[in-house]
């Protein structure tokens, strides 16, 4: 099995490192913008619509806050699983089978969080 | 809103707690917020500081990935059991747990003397090089340490992952102490390491607080943009900061929170 120099390590960690700061700009982004339309619409910081997808793309076509909101914590929670995902690529692409089992493990527990949270919705 | 987000971000890259213990209790004593939703909101403010401040550690060789992944992955397999279990439980036992955990957060760091304020990595030794066949435990060390008890390690990942996903915290408060105390790491590369492992530990559990419905965007978003902007300063202002007067800080806004919680525990 081929194993990752420091060089290679190095170049992971600044890969992953400029994926965190993508994310979180991103959704830091989307965040701000619902934020200004709130304060442009007058919406005080309490009571939002909750989550529902099917409203997203409306929502954002007509520049209510809620949907940059939502895009943006979107963004947010999905931020640090596409980390564990380019890990997984990183530490195959390395030859690192044991970080890679690793990393596939982490996104299989985030995995059955969504699905025990949608199974036991309402 | 934003302002009390910032400040908790700052602390929380800074220490690597992730914000959500100065969240909670600003949200829920300040705002008026019921503790669950207090606890969704707080998990996102974590990940955005998680995200805002692993990137700036990461770059500067400070945060550990391997280790990083190796522990979270028991973390992420709490959090799911924690972000199950917090809805069987109600707002008061919640809020006696929090000022429980605040409490002994508090004593903990008090106890602490500057002897353990291990220097930072040396940022120019970063070509480590595993041997041909190390144990598994050898190739998470970084220059100048080895990690040690990696059993003890994940055990405590476990329960720090359950009680991030209870408390709306990031689990820093469980993993910087298993890291540094249990595993031999040290201080500033286990407050790194902990900001980058704290977003994948909260998004398991605020995955399942989005479905249920209870992370409001109106709060969300300007809590996030506070904690991003307080997490950006504060990782990049870290090497600059004597740890020994953010800690008295620390304990003191800690054990204040502490009372308040336990009066809302009491129905006080």
């Amino acid at each position: 099995m081929a194993r990752r120099t420091g060089a290679e390590s190095d170049g992971l960690d600044q890969a992953i490192a400029r994926l965190l700061t993508a994310g979180t700009y991103l959704s830091v982004a989307l965040l701000g913008i619902g934020v200004v339309l709130m304060a442009v619409a007058g919406l005080a910081p309490r009571g939002g619509p909750a989550f529902d997808p099917a409203r997203l793309g409306a929502d954002l076509v007509a520049l209510r806050p809620e949907g940059f909101l939502w895009l943006g914590l979107i963004a947010a929670i999905a931020t640090p699983s596409a980390r564990v995902a380019a890990s997984l690529i990183g530490y195959l692409r390395g030859g690192e089978r044991r970080m890679a089992g690793v990393s596939l493990l982490i996104l299989g527990v985030i995995a059955l969080s969504v699905l025990l949270a949608t199974a036991t919705e309402g | 809103m934003i302002a009390g987000g910032a400040a908790a971000g700052v602390f929380g890259s800074l220490l690597g707690l992730g914000g959500g213990i100065l969240i909670v209790p600003l949200l829920t004593l300040v705002f008026g917020l019921d503790l669950r939703q207090a606890v969704g909101v707080s998990l996102v403010a974590v990940i955005v500081t998680s995200g805002a401040s692993a990137g700036v550690y990461l770059q500067r060789h400070v945060a550990n990935l391997r280790l990083g992944m190796t522990l979270e992955l028991f973390t992420a397999v709490g959090a799911l059991i924690g972000g199950l279990v917090a809805f069987l439980l109600s707002d008061r036992v919640l809020a006696g747990l929090f000022a429980a955990l605040l409490m002994y957060v508090a004593a903990t760091m008090l106890r602490r003397g500057t002897a353990d304020e291990a220097a930072p990595p040396d940022e120019s030794d970063s070509a480590y090089e595993p041997a041909a066949d190390p144990p598994f435990s050898a190739s998470l060390g970084g220059p100048g340490y080895v990690v040690r008890n990696v059993g003890f390690g994940a055990a405590g990942s476990v329960g720090a992952g359950v009680v991030s996903a209870l408390l709306g915290i990031g689990g820093g408060l469980v993993k910087v102490p298993v890291m540094h105390v249990i595993m031999g790491v040290p201080l500033r590369v286990a407050t790194a390491t902990s900001n980058l492992m704290i977003g994948v530990t909260a998004s398991a559990s605020a995955v399942i607080y989005l479905l249920r419905g209870e992370i409001d965007p109106y709060v969300a978003g300007p809590i996030a943009i506070g904690a991003f902007v307080g997490a950006s300063a504060g990782s990049r202002a870290a090497h600059r900061i004597d740890l020994r007067f953010l800690r008295i800080l620390f304990v003191v806004v800690l054990l204040y929170t502490a009372v308040q919680m336990v009066r809302r525990s009491v129905g006080g």
